[in-house]
């Protein structure tokens, strides 16, 4: 039972980093129709930041507080969100160029992000603290991490905020009715290039959070994005890019599979590398909507 | 200014300019190739400046055959292809050999550069036995202590502990894969059983389920054979997490200080290989000297390495008599025995008897960490 409960909190943790992913792609793709893959090395970006703020390992002078790590980090994202949007994708509508075109670009923004961290803060792992240290804790019969509990409850409130902010908000339901009909979004005088803009900006900054806060795990290294990349785009695909509690349910039932399978089911543990990827075929053979779909008669 | 004047100070300008390329031919030209950016920066960089010291040392102290060391410093990103590339270059730019500090698949590429332009490569800190037994190429020359070496030190002090059962944790880089095979054949010959081996992939953010299914086996202790660090230290986190208290085992990479700064307070009493004893007068000379004469940090094993190979190549060009690569080549393979930093104490280096891999069969040591270092040496040898 112990082993259960472990690993139920150590499942639960990752999911929620796999979730943050998803969100920072349905957010984009949503109202834009653009798959990210950039997302990944955005979260790395977001590992490295904090730790430049956190610690003296990079910038000998920082050493600031966790919590305005995370705004910073939070601002970083949503900066680079923000101008990935401006300069790459933009200039792309506005001609009149295909989705794939963006997606391509994209790619080589994830290229430039990956050789850009790599440049700027070295190949070697780089250490990230813990706002509360790595102490083993319990809560209720759940036995765990700090860091853990940290991440489950962060990004508990990253779904709530995006859930109020889509469900509650006008805006909110600008992106969704840009997500239904964009033609007819902007005949009801929709700004398509400020939801644009915010869609980026918002995915920027979940997938800086998400890897500020999955980076005490993992360390911050130049190799993490595209695991992160991968990892949330299967989420996604899980769960369905229509709703925005699919991610986190996509996210938990990726990671559930991983590690309870990696634990109880009588296959080498090596092979655990392939279970996203059979979710993720699986999903798009039978599935290709995702577990909850897109609440189309409310708009 | 007088027409006189003017022409003697044109003279001495010309007779000035014609002494610079005299100047730049008095020093002899070393290669050196290591990695700024790639997967290999963490040991390459540390090796590259123990060679960096150590030529600025010999040059001090007036250089060999009467001339100084010019180092030729590429960077190969640990990509095979480029290291080759830069091997080339440092061929061409006139060096009289090169050293190779990154990693083995591009140390090895590098080969085929040394072998078909006939200049003389020596891979001071590489461990990799095959490489100098997959490719029959006279002009390479390594002296990291190979795995076997390695391997055998801590089997042989695995043995004194009577473990019946043991796991293997690695991850799914083909090198950890290398080092598992390794522990897994020396274990068993050994008569210990080999109970389970867990993997942790590339990119992945949990490392409980592994360490339950370890923690579960009940196995007397655990070889960590583990390359990469990010998985390195969620295998740490989880044994801390679980806690856990098999003894682990690990390898020479567990040498490399960066894994200290990544898993801090996480590896205390691991034990592991190495072919260092800081506990040697000698060593303690080299440590101190380096920490008044250097910035960016103490030296370790790893600027050890550099210093013993640069001082190697030093050797063999004054046996040699000229900086001439077939001359050079010569005098690197009649090196019987060259006392090193690295190594346990009265080891050294030798390529006696037509051998290529120089580190000393005895040469490996066992060490354990502690206070967040590297301390002190448990066994030495076999």
């Amino acid at each position: 039972m112990e082993d259960f409960l472990e690993l139920l909190v150590s499942a639960t943790a990752s999911g929620c980093v796999y979730g943050l992913l998803a969100l920072a792609y349905l957010v984009i793709i949503r109202p834009t129709s653009i798959i990210n893959f950039a997302v990944g090395e955005w979260a790395a970006s977001g590992a490295f930041v904090g730790v430049a703020v956190l610690s003296t390992l990079v910038w000998p002078a920082l050493e600031w507080p966790w919590w305005s790590a995370l705004l910073i980090v939070a601002a970083f994202g949503a900066l680079v969100g923000y101008g990935t949007e401006l300069l790459c994708v933009r200039p792309l509508v506005a001609r009149g160029a295909p989705e794939l075109s963006a997606i391509l670009v994209l790619l080589g923004v994830l290229v430039i992000f990956r050789e850009g961290n790599t440049l700027l803060f070295g190949a070697s792992p780089l250490p990230s603290p813990a706002p509360f240290g790595f102490r083993r804790m319990l809560i209720g019969p759940f036995p765990g991490v700090s860091q853990q509990f940290l991440i489950i409850g962060a990004t508990f409130g990253v779904f709530l905020s995006a859930w109020l902010f889509f469900e509650r908000t006008v805006w909110g339901r600008a992106f969704e009715a840009v997500a239904l009909n964009r033609k007819a979004a902007a005949l009801m005088g929709i700004d398509l290039r400020m939801v644009g803009a915010l869609a980026f900006a918002a995915g920027g900054a979940i997938a800086a959070v998400a890897g500020l806060l999955v980076s005490p795990l993992t360390s911050a290294h130049f190799l993490m994005g595209l695991p992160l990349a991968t990892q949330g785009f299967t989420a996604l695909v899980i769960g369905g890019i229509g709703r925005v509690e699919g991610a986190l349910l996509g996210g938990l039932i990726l990671a559930f599979v991983e590690q309870f399978g990696a634990r109880w089911l009588p296959v080498p543990s090596g092979m655990t590398l392939a279970f996203p990827f059979v979710l993720l075929i699986g999903f798009l053979l039978f599935r290709p909507t995702g577990l909850l779909r897109a609440p189309e008669t409310r708009v | 200014m007088s027409r006189s004047r003017s022409t003697r100070l044109s003279l001495a300008a010309f007779a000035i300019a014609l002494t610079m390329p005299a100047f730049a031919q008095d020093t002899i030209k070393i290669g050196v190739i290591t990695d700024h950016v790639g997967g290999s920066k963490f040991y390459a960089e540390p090796v590259t400046r123990g060679i960096e010291y150590g030529a600025r040392k010999i040059n001090e102290s007036g250089g060999v055959l009467g001339r100084k060391l010019e180092l030729i410093i590429e960077d190969d990103q640990n990509k095979p292809d480029v290291s080759a590339a830069k091997a080339r270059k440092l061929v061409d730019d006139g060096v009289v050999i090169f050293l190779s500090t990154t990693g083995s698949p591009s140390t090895q590429q590098a080969q085929t550069v040394s072998l078909e332009t006939k200049t003389p490569q020596l891979a001071p800190a590489n461990g990799a036995d095959q490489m100098t037994t997959a490719l029959d190429n006279p002009y390479f020359f390594q002296t990291g202590p190979l795995a076997s070496v390695q391997l055998a030190t801590l089997m042989a002090y695995t043995r004194k502990k009577g473990f019946k059962e043991v796991a293997i944790v690695r991850d799914n880089t083909a090198l950890s894969q290398g080092f598992a095979d390794s522990f897994r054949g020396g274990l068993e010959k050994a008569g210990i059983k080999v109970a389970l081996e867990e993997v942790i992939p590339q990119g992945s953010t949990s490392a409980v389920a592994n360490l339950q299914k370890v923690r579960g086996a009940k196995v007397d202790a655990i070889f960590q054979a583990g390359i990469s660090g990010p998985e390195m230290l969620q295998f740490f986190r989880a044994y801390a997490q679980l806690g856990m208290k098999e003894p682990i085992y690990g390898s020479y990479n567990l040498s490399i200080p960066a894994y200290l700064t990544m898993a801090k307070d996480l590896m205390e009493g691991v034990i592991f290989a190495d072919a260092f004893d800081p506990d040697r007068p000698d060593v303690k000379t080299f440590l101190t000297d380096f920490a008044k004469e250097n910035s960016g940090g103490p030296a370790g094993s790893l600027e050890a390495y550099g210093w013993d190979g640069i001082h190697l190549v030093a050797e063999a060009l004054r046996r040699a008599g000229a900086p001439d690569r077939e001359k050079l080549r010569a005098a690197l393979q009649g090196i019987d025995k060259f006392d090193t930093i690295v190594g346990a104490k009265g080891t050294f280096w030798s390529f006696a008897g037509g051998k290529r891999a120089g580190f000393h069969p005895q040469g490996a040591v066992i060490r354990v960490v502690e206070n967040n270092q590297h301390g002190r040496v448990l066994q030495a040898g076999q």
